[in-house]
């Protein structure tokens, strides 16, 4: 096991360099952010004067250079547009968004699991029509569409909790739910399936046979069998919140990082575009890393 | 258990209340968009303003709608000749850190603003084209002497706002400290900003004694959030969110919506096809459909409470035939009148834009003008409007939307005119010399001239295409007693709210 984190480690490292080369690059293509940056009245000596500031003026393979030698002494840079650590912008984001996609996902894998494995075992039964109802909701109603009747339902015409914003736990009630919608509708589709299949299998019924109550069955015997293909999914879905739920953190005022890096992007302010790839690519690296052991300790065949 | 649960509901309720209830005496401010800092010399830029200006940080002078140029930080000024300003400050006037305004502030405040550390809103927005020096008379008397002569210098100073000269002068301030009747309390990155009511303030006590400002950047949400009574004002919402006549206010926000052309790549040189272009636009037909009513048809590149605004220009009626007939008669010249204009229009410049474009492309390509309309981000947007213009040799128009809320045309003139103005698509020597003998007058004689030089722009070379100016719309809880003016764009005093 120790072997093959540190392989996994090594090959993530390899990427992650990559990436960041990648994105030093391809971000700088999109122009010179000095016109974003000063008013369109600016004179071509404010103009000049910000460049130098910058160092905009120095060739592209000069500035990565002066990049790179930074990285390494893990110094980001500054946010031209924040005037402040690059880091610390993109980290006070992601813990935002840590919070969020952990709570969700703690939620949806919850609830998932528990009705679509009541969903495989009465096929086309109350659960199983829940469950093709939810899925359906979250594959056809758009995030901003669901946010804003929730706003206009719940907050604005029931006055039941805020219509956006952060600091008490009636904040997160709104957000949770919208992004609850559309991993549950597809986990929950992915667990009935599963699940299917291995209440169909033979140590089920041998269990069946020798008087295993329906329970036990199901959440014991077949559930952590159905679990390998579940629990992709889950990563998959983990890994698109981790970076940044950008429609709910626009619309609920969150300050996650996935709306910092849309506006970082769009501000061409390239260290916090840098640093928000850099923390999210970690992220979604030890996440998978987390994901292998999981596979392993549930399915003992599997070895690293 | 029991117990355990109703304490649950009754914190979640109370929780509710709180989040719900607005107290007396505090407003909550929802902006569009989170402040990138609160730098006072960055209030320029209308988030920031909204906070800081007149709130936290006081300017010399201020430009009063309706009442012209007030003191503020500076009780009297007086031209004393050769370029030379000579303003008095006001006496006993205390920065919130306790420590007294003098002349050395003021100095300071503007050397920042041109400071090689960094790049200020302000500095790069009004005070490029000419250099200032300071004269220390006194700790309440100092002379500022600007070269080349400004003679708006004493509006120019209602821009900059004033610092304690122990402020860093190497890098934005996070914390800013000015004389406003409010202290900057807490910025929590994000989330909110707060403000509080000074007890020391040199001027009368606001009403308001504590600000919130939060920022949703979905209009829908920042009018849903007056509407829950989770806020007081959201300065800026759309036109289709402004849909409750009690609450919801129209007033112009003194931006111009208008085309730049291009004047010096055919067919757009030759004058006909830019009358032509001017009569094949039905400007009256955008306005309470898809722009808001109180949209006003433009003559010039300011709002119509702007000094020198020429009130005698009449729009370009909507007349087809003659667009027509100019065209023919341009093409019978052997103008290329058949030529394909790219139409660069900037992508969420304003409520509607891309409908808006598209109707007038529609309405031009009906004239017989051959029009390609191309949306763009702002950054690609900037290298089509600014100098060096992109151009390929292709004839272009841009549409722009210019603000100016400053009161005198001296703030667009040169810029948009001039033969070295960065945006500007004209090179006339004659109107160069309106625009540099207008800014150097004074009073009658300046508003004379600049009403000569729009009526020039506007008759005789026919610059440009110009539209409509704007209005915004500004949602305000009902228990509060305020109504936005031109200024909310630009800034939002805190002191002039008072409550039901």
């Amino acid at each position: 096991m120790k072997s093959f984190l540190g392989k996994r480690a090594i090959a993530s490292a390899i990427s992650l360099i990559g990436l960041i080369i990648l994105v030093f690059f391809l971000s700088r293509l999109t122009g010179d952010p000095t016109n974003l940056y000063l008013p369109v009245d600016a004179s071509q000596e404010s103009r000049d004067r910000f460049r130098e500031i910058h160092g905009l003026n120095d060739p592209l393979i000069v500035q990565f250079f002066h990049y790179m030698s930074d990285l390494v002494q893990f110094d980001f840079g500054m946010s031209i547009r924040r005037a402040e650590p690059a880091l610390d912008a993109v980290l006070r984001a992601f813990v935002w968004t840590l919070q969020l996609a952990i709570i969700t996902m703690t939620l949806v894998t919850g609830s998932a699991i528990v009705l679509g494995s009541l969903a495989a075992y009465h096929v086309g039964g109350f659960f199983d029509r829940i469950a093709t109802f939810c899925s359906l909701i979250g594959a056809s109603a758009p995030d901003f569409w669901i946010a804003i009747v929730a706003i206009v339902v719940f907050s604005v015409h029931l006055g039941w909790v805020p219509t956006s914003g952060t600091g008490t736990v009636l904040h997160w009630i709104l957000p949770i739910g919208v992004l609850f919608i559309r991993p549950f509708g597809l986990i929950v589709q992915v667990v009935r399936g599963s699940m299917i299949t291995a209440l169909s299998s033979a140590y089920v019924k041998t269990a069946r046979a020798k008087g295993v109550r329906n329970r036990p069955i199901i959440f014991v015997h077949a559930l952590r069998n159905a679990m390998l293909p579940v629990i992709t999914v889950i990563g998959d879905q983990a890994a698109s919140l981790l970076n940044g739920a950008v429609v709910v953190e626009t619309i609920f005022g969150f300050p996650g990082v996935g709306k910092l890096m849309i506006d970082s992007i769009l501000q061409r302010d390239f260290a916090v575009v840098m640093a928000a790839i850099f923390v999210t690519a970690v992220a979604i690296f030890v996440m998978n890393i987390l994901i292998d052991i999981l596979y392993a300790v549930l399915d003992p065949r599997i070895r690293y | 258990m029991p117990l355990k649960i109703s304490r649950i509901s009754a914190t979640l309720l109370a929780t509710t209340i709180a989040g719900q209830v607005l107290a007396q005496e505090s407003v909550t401010v929802v902006l569009s968009e989170e402040l990138e800092n609160v730098e006072p010399c960055m209030a320029a830029k209308s988030n920031i303003g909204r906070v800081i200006l007149q709130n936290v940080s006081e300017t010399l002078t201020e430009l009063v709608p309706g009442a012209g140029l007030q003191p503020r930080l500076a009780t009297s000024w007086e031209d004393m000749g050769g370029g030379t300003w000579r303003f008095t400050l006001r006496d006993g006037v205390t920065f919130s850190d306790g420590t007294a305004l003098d002349a050395a502030d003021i100095v300071f405040s503007l050397e920042r603003n041109k400071s090689d550390k960094f790049v200020c809103e302000t500095g790069a927005k009004y005070y490029g084209g000419f250099e200032l020096t300071t004269d220390i008379v006194d700790d309440l008397t100092i002379d500022i002497t600007s070269d080349p002569a400004q003679p708006i210098l004493p509006l120019l100073m209602s821009t900059l706002a004033v610092l304690p000269s122990e402020s860093n002068p190497d890098a934005f301030v996070d914390q800013p400290v000015g004389t406003g009747p409010y202290t900057f309390d807490e910025y929590a990155r994000g989330q909110y900003i707060k403000l509080s009511a000074r007890d020391d303030y040199w001027g009368d006590a606001p009403t308001v004694q504590d600000a919130t400002y939060v920022f949703r950047s979905e209009s829908a949400v920042r009018a849903a959030m007056v509407e829950a009574g989770e806020a007081d004002i959201a300065p800026n919402i759309a036109l289709q969110d402004a849909t409750n006549p009690e609450t919801d206010y129209s007033y112009p926000n003194s931006e111009t919506v208008y085309m730049r052309i291009d004047n010096s790549t055919a067919p757009l040189d030759d004058v006909r096809v830019r009358q032509a272009l001017n009569y094949a636009v039905d400007r009256e037909a955008f306005i309470g459909t898809i722009l808001a009513d109180g949209t006003l048809q433009a003559t010039g590149m300011t709002p119509p409470s702007t000094i020198g605004y020429n009130h005698d220009l009449s729009p370009y009626p909507y007349d087809l035939d003659k667009s027509k007939e100019l065209l023919a008669a341009a093409a019978a010249d052997g103008v290329p009148v058949d030529a394909e204009i790219t139409l660069i229009g900037r992508l969420e410049n304003f409520a509607n834009v891309t409908e808006t474009m598209e109707a007038l492309t529609s309405m031009w390509q009906e004239a017989g003008l051959n029009i390609k309309l191309q949306m763009v981000e702002t950054a690609e947007w900037n290298e089509y409007y600014s100098k060096p213009f992109v151009t390929d040799g292709r004839p272009i128009m841009v549409e722009a939307m210019h603000d100016n809320a400053n009161g005198d045309p001296v703030f667009s003139m040169f810029n948009k005119y001039g033969s070295e103005g960065v945006q500007s698509g004209v090179a006339d020597p004659k109107l160069d010399e309106m625009i540099a003998t207008a800014t150097a007058a004074t009073g009658d004689e300046r508003q004379g001239l600049w009403e000569e030089t729009f009526a020039y722009v506007f008759n005789d070379i026919v610059a440009d295409v110009f539209l409509w100016h704007m209005v915004g719309f500004t949602r305000v809880n009902e228990r509060l007693d305020f109504e936005p003016s031109i200024k909310t764009n630009s800034e939002l005093q805190l002191s002039q709210i008072e409550f039901k």
